[in-house]
C-alpha cells in the first residue's frame, strides 16, 4: 500500500516537474515526457493492477493539465504500455539501449497522437515544418528523458526497505 | 472461468475507454478537466512558488533584492494606471463620435483581476499558461489579459480555480487590432515562436492602399470583447499577401515576452444602446 502511495506521488511530482520546465525552443518547444517514461518504466518493471494505476494516472494527469479535449495520452500510454508488457521478456529491460528505444518510441508516439488528435479536432493549428521538428523533438527528449526516469525512480523505491529498517531500530 | 471474466473486464474497459476518447463532448471534457487541474492548483501553485522564492533569493543574492519587492510594486501600479488611460482615451475617442451619431452606447467595463501564473502547457504543444484564479474569481472566457507591457492573450478554459490564457503567439489566437498611428483596422493572429523561442504574430487584411510603415504600433481595435488601446507590438516587416487584395504585416507581440508572475484579467466589456 505504501509502496502503491510513493508511486502515485512520484507520478505527480513527475507531472509538476514536466509542468514547471521549459520547452525547449530548438525542438520546437517539446518539454522532457516524463509523465509518459513513468507510464513506459512501470510497463517495464511492474506487473497488474500496479502496472495500470500508473499508466492512467499518468495519462489523466498529462491530457487533464494539457490543452483540448481529453484522448491522446489516454489511448497512447495504454497501447504502449501493453505492448511494452507483453514483450518485456523477451527484451533487456534494465539495459540502456532499451531504455533510450522505448523511450524514444513513447515520445514520438505521444506526441504524434497530440498532433493528429487536436488537429483534426481543430483545436491545434501548426505549420507541417514545426510539427517535424517537433516530432523529431519528441523523439529525441524521449531517448534521453527515459534513462534518467528509470533510474531515479529504481532509487528511490530501493529506498522504502531501508526506511522501514531504520524505523525498526528507532 | 476466470480468465474468461478477466478478459471481459480488459474488453469493457477498453471500450469504456474508446467511448471516452472518441466521443469529446466539450461539458464532459471541461468537467473532467476541471477535476484534475482544481485539484492540481494547489501543488502547482506551490512549486511555481518555490521556484519563484529561488530566483528571487538568487536575484538578492546578486543584490537587487529590494528593488525586486518595489519594481513588483511599481509594475503592478503601472498597469493599473495604463489600463485606466487607455480605457480614458478610448471613451474620449467614442464620445467624439458620439456627439456626431444620432444614438450613443454606454460601456461598462468591471475591476481588473489581479492572478498568479501557476503553470504553463504540460506537453509543449500550446502556448498557453494558467493562471491561479478561476470562475469562483469573476474570471470568464474570452476575457483579455494583460501584463504591463500591453496584451497577452485571452482566456479560454476556465475552472473553478484555475484560467488556461492563449497567448497572442499561439496560431489559434487572433484579435481585432488596429494600427495606432492611421485608424487601420486589421486582425491579428498568432504565428507561433522561431527557433530561438521568440514568440510572432501577424497582422491580416490591411486595405492594400494604406501606407502602413516598420515600427508603426498596433492596439487593439476595440471591436468584440477586448478593451480598445491595449497594446499588442510593433510592425517589423510588411508584405502582400498571396491574394494580392490586402496587406500583412509581421508584429513582435513584446508583452508574452519574459511574462512576469503575475498578469490581470481584463473584464468584458460590455456595450447597451441608450435609450
Amino acid at each position: 500500500m505504501k509502496r502503491r502511495a510513493l508511486m502515485l506521488f512520484l507520478i505527480l511530482l513527475g507531472a509538476l516537474l514536466q509542468q514547471l520546465l521549459p520547452g525547449i525552443s530548438l525542438l520546437g518547444g517539446m518539454k522532457p515526457p516524463i509523465l509518459g517514461a513513468m507510464a513506459l518504466f512501470h510497463a517495464l518493471h511492474k506487473g497488474t493492477p500496479d502496472l495500470w494505476i500508473a499508466v492512467f494516472f499518468a495519462a489523466l494527469l498529462q491530457d487533464g493539465l494539457s490543452g483540448g479535449s481529453f484522448g491522446p495520452a489516454l489511448l497512447s500510454f495504454p497501447a504502449l504500455s501493453l505492448l511494452i508488457y507483453r514483450v518485456r521478456s523477451e527484451i533487456f529491460t534494465d539495459s540502456l539501449v532499451t531504455q533510450m528505444v522505448v523511450g524514444a518510441l513513447m515520445g514520438f508516439c505521444t506526441a504524434f497522437a497530440i498532433g493528429v488528435f487536436h488537429s483534426a479536432l481543430g483545436q491545434l493549428s501548426v505549420e507541417p515544418r514545426l510539427v517535424f521538428i517537433r516530432l523529431f523533438g519528441a523523439l529525441l527528449l524521449g531517448l534521453v528523458t527515459q534513462p534518467v526516469v528509470a533510474r531515479v525512480l529504481l532509487r528511490t523505491e530501493a529506498l522504502i526497505p531501508k526506511w522501514r529498517e531504520a524505523r525498526r531500530w528507532l | 472461468m476466470a480468465l474468461r471474466n478477466k478478459k471481459r473486464v480488459y474488453a469493457a474497459a477498453a471500450v469504456l475507454l474508446l467511448v471516452v476518447v472518441l466521443v469529446p463532448l466539450s461539458s464532459l471534457t471541461l468537467m473532467g478537466k476541471g477535476a484534475v487541474r482544481d485539484a492540481m492548483a494547489p501543488a502547482q501553485r506551490g512549486s511555481t512558488g518555490i521556484l519563484r522564492r529561488i530566483s528571487e533569493a538568487w536575484s538578492a543574492v546578486c543584490g537587487f533584492g529590494g528593488m525586486l519587492e518595489k519594481n513588483r510594486d511599481l509594475s503592478r501600479e503601472l498597469v493599473r494606471v495604463n489600463a485606466e488611460l487607455s480605457r480614458w482615451r478610448a471613451a474620449e475617442e467614442e464620445n467624439v463620435r458620439l456627439r456626431k451619431a444620432l444614438g450613443f452606447y454606454e460601456e461598462q467595463s468591471g475591476q481588473i483581476i489581479a492572478c498568479d501564473v501557476i503553470g504553463r502547457d504540460i506537453s509543449g504543444w500550446w502556448n498557453t499558461i494558467r493562471l491561479g484564479k478561476g470562475k469562483q474569481d469573476g474570471v470568464r472566457e474570452g476575457q483579455a489579459v494583460i501584463s504591463p507591457d500591453g496584451l497577452v492573450g485571452r482566456t479560454t478554459e476556465v475552472t473553478a480555480h484555475t484560467a488556461d490564457v492563449l497567448l497572442l503567439s499561439d496560431p489559434t489566437c487572433q484579435v481585432s487590432a488596429k494600427i495606432e498611428r492611421m485608424d487601420v483596422f486589421g486582425l491579428v493572429r498568432g504565428a507561433g515562436t522561431t527557433l530561438k523561442g521568440e514568440p510572432k504574430a501577424i497582422i491580416e487584411f490591411i486595405n492594400k492602399d494604406k501606407e502602413i510603415r516598420v515600427n508603426d504600433e498596433v492596439v487593439t481595435s476595440g471591436l468584440g470583447a477586448f478593451p480598445q488601446g491595449l497594446h499588442i507590438g510593433y510592425i517589423t516587416h510588411i508584405k502582400r499577401d498571396d491574394s494580392g487584395l490586402f496587406q500583412q504585416a509581421e508584429i513582435t507581440p513584446l508583452p508574452t515576452i519574459g511574462l512576469l508572475d503575475y498578469l490581470f484579467v481584463v473584464p468584458s466589456v460590455e456595450r447597451e444602446v441608450a435609450e
